[in-house]
């Protein structure tokens, strides 16, 4: 089976050949070459044995030894061939197995042609093949034609015409539509992250006009509710974080809020995505700032917005603030994981691997990874480094710098005046006290408490030793608590005063500083101690290629070298080959639950390969020409049939177990916000109030990560939990998230931990999620405000509560049977409650406990756990 | 002195002799209905999965498996491997080629290694003096020198190590022994997994990801500080009676629910992790809760020294479970901390303290209650380290970069040899030289030892069958069994 059907696999990817079809060079033979040779044979500065395989041509010349590498149709005459043969080579790796070992034989006895034409000669380093960059992710995107139309009721887009071809290849059709109930709870949670209201959902499915879902969707996206949701897609992206990471320490990042505020104002406002990435990367550049000088810009909307954007590139591990045990590596760390950041975010490639060497799967190299680095290498500098707290930016005004000097300059006065004020008290005490001295020391003594004590003789301190109660120099308050009071109050002044200063406001930005421009240079194996060749800031070479016209950094007025900027205006400009694929395929990922690239990080050699490219690329076409909107994309996704389809598809679930050709809607669990924030919104608890500072998470008592500040004693035990208030109801998006301190709700419902950032969610289904469902505090409180407003929204009637609470949560109505099981076990709970508390009577003074109401959040705590609420049909 | 609790399902099954008592109570699980069918590929119409007992494909030793995992990889040949030529050749030139992975700071320096090793036990297998409770045992375990898996990251090492193949996104091996046999007992997730305080391991839930199989498969974290499992105790109001109804209520819900989409893995998982919830609660706790264990016991374990107070606890609760029929328990570091490319004189003799007296332990503990035979220990990481200096700037400084090519691990009980080596790197212990076992023989051996057939313990993805060694050369070597 092997020698028919060579499965060979390549640390990660598959090829297969057929004996029946010639061996191809570009196809067969250089990935294993790449794979297991042309590091040491072409890569590195020195040619190992003077064998160099990186280009087919150079396998004509002899190595050091004289023997020709390769003769073409005589494998036993070959070099490479004895070599492998003889499992000599691969020096340092798993020998070939036998069927890369008959690829090759094979490809050389056909007479070991290359597939294109090659390069008469090489730089050093990687080469990228003309194959890899056929790669099909680095081509330019196309708009293709859409496919000849199916049947009309189904086809309702153009992305439904791409979807029905392949559909229809494979015998599969569209799932019907899905009823109104369920459609407007999946597109209210996907769009909002909350449920519809009751109203909302029997309006739509009584509205008879013919736009009433296009009316539907107008309103989600004109909510605010919808930019918290979206933006919270892209913070995972970005990984946004309220504390440094990296160090154990995790510091807190107290101002990175204003950069999740200012992403949540651009979705809310549509802000273009090529507008949006540029003051992402470079806002510092336009709004025309560099490090210590943003007093002025701070204070223009305009340019303070566009600085809070760079906050984007402050979002990596950043520990440098923290005790490390290698500071220097620390920094390098830091622009390593932003690289990370940036490159799976934008770029959807994982460069990482090419700091150390060239990437083994993807045509990039070392020297590309430090060109891309040597794009944000002044703003970093390693040289010159900059802590995070060094990093901040005032927002202070000229106004209320000078209120703060005048405020300092009374509370110092006062504080003067308060230390005076005691001297004067322990004065007069010590005239009280030096009286009950003998005569013959009053002199001397008096003459000691007027020398400092460092300057004492050995007689000054023998004799203040001898009379200590009578020294008087301090302890004002051991002496005359009322006089020490006086003082306590004066100086408290000083403190009030203080907190009376305009409060200090940052920004978490990144600036470069007028005039450094730090060398990048290639760190031999990424090793930060072994600097080699400089290199300037540049594109990848394989999205660089002759056709395609890359950036040129412009010095920009500010003082900042304009690297950043030119380099943003070049990935917007609409020649890029990946950015606008990656960014409409997360975007699809977010409506549909997987990517058409179900790798939305990796679109390189590893990644999966499109399920539909003409559709990525039809939608990255449509998104560019539609001015960068992504309300447009919304709508034109959430109106296709793909998306307004049931679940349900019986023949599609044998046939398509991924979901990947989309014969049905992909059901699937609220993610952990859309969960606390619906379970919030349904009790009726939810706090709309929008930005601002994150709300506190402290460790509770019971073990729990929440909203609240915990207090601790010395041994780090918890004494206290005091929780906020309203705030604790806020939006989940405004919870801290603290690395190293995950709220528990949010993180048992696979929350991301960012390390640097999250490309793709885990969904998992445990236990500890059900215990959380079943004896929560947090679920139990839920259930009884639910209860609360169904017994107030339906008084007396249990039913219509029974109804209410069915809508509310899942948009549909109960059916009868339904209706009466939830009546039954209203009545069962009530009678046991009932007897529960004849045998647990309520403690004095507190107030007697409603079995019935009770009996009610039982009910609603099961409908909150039940799978129609927790998973989006 | 407590007995071990005699009541158990696992206890049962272990007090027939092997194999009939397996057979014998696979039957009378059959005709209580409580089994299953076996686990074959999915074809056809959807089917609904569970983590009922199933029979294995023929008769196995192994019943259940432990596995202390150690992210980073240990240093084979400061541990497991002795190699007298390293210390002959201690800051001379490597003679032969190496590969340096994401190395920084590489040199060619021979590093001989620091600490002594001695012959151990009556089988007299040579163990480093880091290891001195586990040279308490090394006539109970089997140590393998001779691992490969050819892949030097630690994700694709960890990937191959952990599910198979070096790519990412498939079922770790917890998930396929639970897909293949189900669990013992019904009131403890299958397959359990317990974390170090300091937090998970690089790649996080890559470690236990059902990956392609039902979600029903993937493993449990269990936090590593009381309280371990959240949420176990109900509200006064609703224990009891009314708790069973508000399941009750939402079973019913929840199948009527999934009713109208037949095969939708999701939703069913969903409803048996809520039965397996109502039932954890009381189950949970008492596995979890150590203080009824004998002073000797913890002593054992090391719970009463701070540096083993950590592992040793999760070393005993592990045992607890096992004992409780669950099928799969992982223990697990934090970071990568196995993975000394500096410091490694100081850093291992650390690291080896917090596991060594509670691994021993663990094997020791298992064998007096007489559950070693049918329960698979497995310390090990996802890989080796090379025989020369990293980082060479003086003693305190020297590690040791990545190496795949050679590596060691050991097993214990679950019809493995005790008391033997197997295999050998060369002698440099650079590179598994003499019956070397690649991580998907290791894979085919050990599911082996369960009673399957790594081809045949397949998951059908729309018709195209996957195994955990899928397409890879995998051999059960016969040579590590008892």
């Amino acid at each position: 089976m092997r020698l028919h059907v060579a499965c060979i696999i390549i640390a990660g990817f598959c090829l297969t050949a057929d004996a029946s079809e010639p061996v191809s060079y570009d196809r067969d033979v250089r990935p294993i070459l790449k794979a297991a040779c042309t590091h040491c044979h072409g890569e590195e500065d020195e040619l190992a044995g003077g064998v160099d395989l990186r280009l087919r041509r150079f396998m004509d010349r002899p190595g050091d030894s004289g023997e020709p590498v390769v003769v073409a149709g005589q494998p036993d005459e070959s070099l490479l061939m004895s070599m492998i043969v003889s499992g000599e080579m691969p020096e340092d790796g798993k020998p070939l197995d036998p069927a890369q070992i008959d690829l090759i034989r094979a490809w050389i006895a056909a007479g070991a042609v290359a597939d294109a034409p090659e390069p008469e000669s090489l730089p050093p380093g990687a080469y990228v093949s003309e194959s890899e960059r056929r790669h099909w992710a680095f081509q330019p995107i196309v708009d293709p034609p859409v496919p000849p139309a199916g049947p009309a009721d189904r086809i309702r887009t153009p992305i439904d015409a791409f979807l029905w071809a392949r559909l229809h290849e494979k015998g599969l059709t569209f799932a019907p539509d899905a009823d109104r109930r369920t459609l407007i709870r999946r597109v209210t949670i996907d769009l909002t992250g909350l449920p519809p209201t009751p109203e909302e959902v029997e309006q739509f499915v009584a509205d008879t006009a013919a736009d009433a879902y296009e009316k539907v969707v107008e309103r989600l996206l004109a909510s605010p509710a919808y930019g918290e949701r979206w933006a919270r897609h892209w913070l995972d992206a970005v990984g946004y974080a309220d504390s440094n990471g990296h160090a154990e320490a995790d510091s807190p990042r107290p101002h990175a809020w204003r950069y999740r505020d200012y992403v949540i104002e651009s979705f809310t406002e549509d802000k273009p995505w090529n507008e949006f990435l540029v003051e992402q990367l470079a806002g510092d550049e336009l709004a025309g700032v560099v490090h210590g000088e943003t007093a002025d810009a701070v204070q223009d909307p305009d340019r303070l917005e566009n600085i809070v954007a760079t906050g984007f590139l402050r979002m990596a591990p950043d520990g440098t603030g923290d005790p490390l045990p290698d500071p220097l590596l620390g920094r390098n760390e830091v622009i390593a994981e932003q690289l990370k950041v940036v490159s799976s975010a934008l770029l959807g490639l994982t460069v990482g691997c090419a700091q150390c060497h060239d990437h083994r799967l993807d045509p990039i190299s070392q020297i590309d990874y430090y060109r891309l680095r040597a794009v944000f290498e002044p703003a970093f500098d390693v040289a010159q480094w900059r802590s995070p707290a060094q990093r901040l930016c005032s927002l202070a005004t000229s106004e209320e710098e000078a209120t703060a000097a005048e405020i300092e300059k009374q509370a110092v006065a006062i504080e003067a005046d308060a230390r005076a004020m005691e001297k004067k008290f322990l004065d007069e005490i010590f005239e009280k006290e030096i009286v009950k001295l003998p005569e013959e020391d009053r002199d001397a003594f008096r003459t000691a408490r007027a020398t400092p004590k460092a300057k004492h003789t050995p007689e000054q301190a023998a004799l203040v030793k001898k009379y200590p109660s009578a020294l008087a120099l301090q302890s004002l308050d051991l002496y005359d608590k009322e006089a020490h009071a006086k003082v306590v109050a004066r100086r408290s002044e000083a403190k009030k005063l203080r907190e009376s200063k305009p409060a200090e406001r940052f920004v978490m930005p990144l600036t470069e500083v007028r005039g450094r421009v730090p060398e990048t240079k290639v760190f031999h194996r990424g090793d930060h101690g072994q600097p080699r060749a400089a290199v300037t800031p540049g594109e990848l070479s394989v999205v660089a290629g002759p056709a395609i016209e890359p950036f040129v950094p412009a010095s920009v007025p500010s003082g900042s070298t304009g690297r950043r900027l030119a380099y943003a205006r070049w990935l917007t400009g609409g020649g890029h080959p990946l950015v606008a694929r990656v960014l409409v395929n997360r975007f699809w990922m977010h409506h549909f639950g997987r990517g058409i690239v179900a790798t939305p990080g990796d679109f390189g050699l590893a990644g999966e390969r499109p399920s539909h490219p003409e559709l990525l690329d039809w939608l990255a076409s449509r998104f560019m020409a539609g001015g960068w909107s992504l309300k447009t994309l919304h709508r034109l996704i959430v109106a296709s049939t793909a998306y307004r389809q049931s679940a349900t598809n019986p023949a599609a679930v044998a046939a398509d177990p991924d979901n990947a050709l989309l014969a049905r809607w992909g059901r699937r669990r609220l993610d952990a916000e859309s969960l606390r924030d619906s379970v919030l919104f349904a009790a009726g608890r939810l706090n709309p109030k929008a930005g601002g500072p994150p709300v506190p998470t402290g460790r509770d008592p019971a073990g729990r990560v929440a909203e609240g500040r915990a207090e601790l004693n010395a041994n780090g035990d918890v004494i206290k939990f005091i929780p906020p208030g309203d705030d604790a109801f806020r939006r989940s998006i405004y919870t801290t998230f603290r690395r190293s301190l995950p709220a528990t709700l949010l993180d048992t419902f696979d929350a991301p931990t960012m390390l640097p950032n999250c490309e793709q969610r885990n969904c998992s289904t445990v236990a500890p999620q059900s215990l959380f469902m079943l004896n929560d505090a947090f679920v139990l409180d839920s259930a009884t405000a639910l209860a609360s407003r169904l017994q107030k929204e339906q008084p007396g009637n249990l039913r219509g509560q029974i109804e209410l609470a069915w809508l509310i949560l899942t948009a549909r109505r109960p059916d009868e049977a339904e209706l009466a099981e939830g009546l039954v076990h209203v009545a069962e709970q009530a009678e046991s409650l009932r007897q529960f508390h004849v045998a647990h009577p309520p403690a004095k003074g507190a107030a007697a406990a409603d079995p019935q109401t009770e009996a009610v959040a039982s009910y609603c705590q099961v409908l909150l756990s039940c799978t129609r609420f927790l998973y989006v049909d | 002195m407590t007995r071990p609790a005699l009541c158990s399902r696992r206890h049962l099954l272990h007090s027939g002799s092997f194999g009939l008592g397996t057979l014998a109570v696979a039957h009378l699980l059959q005709q209580d209905g409580l089994l299953a069918a076996p686990a074959k590929p999915m074809l056809d119409a959807p089917k609904r999965f569970d983590t009922l007992p199933k029979p294995p494909h023929f008769p196995g030793r192994a019943r259940a498996m432990i596995s202390l995992f150690m992210m980073g990889g240990p240093s084979q040949m400061d541990l497991f491997d002795p190699k007298p030529l390293l210390q002959k050749h201690d800051g001379g030139v490597f003679p032969g080629e190496l590969k340096f992975d994401n190395a920084a700071e590489a040199s060619a320096k021979v590093f001989g290694s620091p600490w002594k090793f001695a012959p151990q036990g009556s089988c007299g297998m040579e163990l480093s003096e880091l290891l001195p409770h586990l040279g308490g045992v090394a006539d109970e375990i089997t140590l393998i020198r001779s691992m490969q898996s050819g892949v030097s990251n630690h994700l694709q090492g960890l990937n191959a190590i952990n599910t198979g193949r070096s790519t990412s996104g498939r079922p770790a091996l917890g998930s396929w022994l639970t897909y293949g046999l189900g669990n013992e007992t019904r009131d403890l997730p299958a397959y359990m997994v317990l974390g170090h305080p300091a937090g998970l391991p690089t790649f996080q839930q890559v470690h236990y990801s059902n990956g392609w199989l039902p979600s029903i498969y993937q493993g449990t974290l269990v936090r590593a500080a009381e309280p371990r499992i959240l949420n176990l105790d109900p509200d006064p109001r609703l224990a009891g009676s009314p708790q069973m109804r508000q399941i009750a209520l939402l079973r019913s819900l929840n199948e009527r629910h999934l009713a109208e989409q037949p095969g939708d893995n999701d939703l069913a998982a969903r409803i048996a992790s809520y039965e397996l919830a109502a039932r954890m609660q009381v189950a949970a706790k008492e596995a979890l809760d150590i203080s009824a264990e004998p002073e000797y016991i913890r002593r054992m374990y090391g719970i009463d020294t701070k540096e083993t107070q950590d592992y040793g606890t999760r070393c005993l609760i592990a045992r607890r479970l096992v004992e409780r029929g669950v099928r799969f328990v992982q223990v697990l570091n934090n970071s990568q901390t196995w993975d000394q490319h500096a410091n490694l004189v100081t850093a291992l003799p650390k690291l080896c303290k917090a596991v060594d007296q509670p691994s021993a332990a663990l094997v020791a503990d298992l064998r007096q209650r007489g559950l070693l035979d049918t329960t698979v220990v497995h310390w090990g990481g996802e890989m080796g380290r090379l025989p020369v200096r990293q980082n060479d700037k003086g003693r305190e400084a020297w590690g040791r970069d990545h190496n795949t090519f050679g590596f060691s691990q050991w097993v214990a009980g679950g019809g493995f040899k005790a008391g033997y080596v197997h295999g050998a790197t060369d002698e440099w212990s650079h590179k598994a030289v003499e019956n070397v076992v690649h991580h998907y023989d290791w894979h085919a051996t050990l599911l082996h030892c369960f009673g399957l057939d790594h081809t045949q313990l397949a998951f059908s993805r729309g018709g195209v069958k996957a195994t955990l060694t899928d397409g890879q050369d995998a051999r059960v070597v016969k040579e590590l069994l008892a």
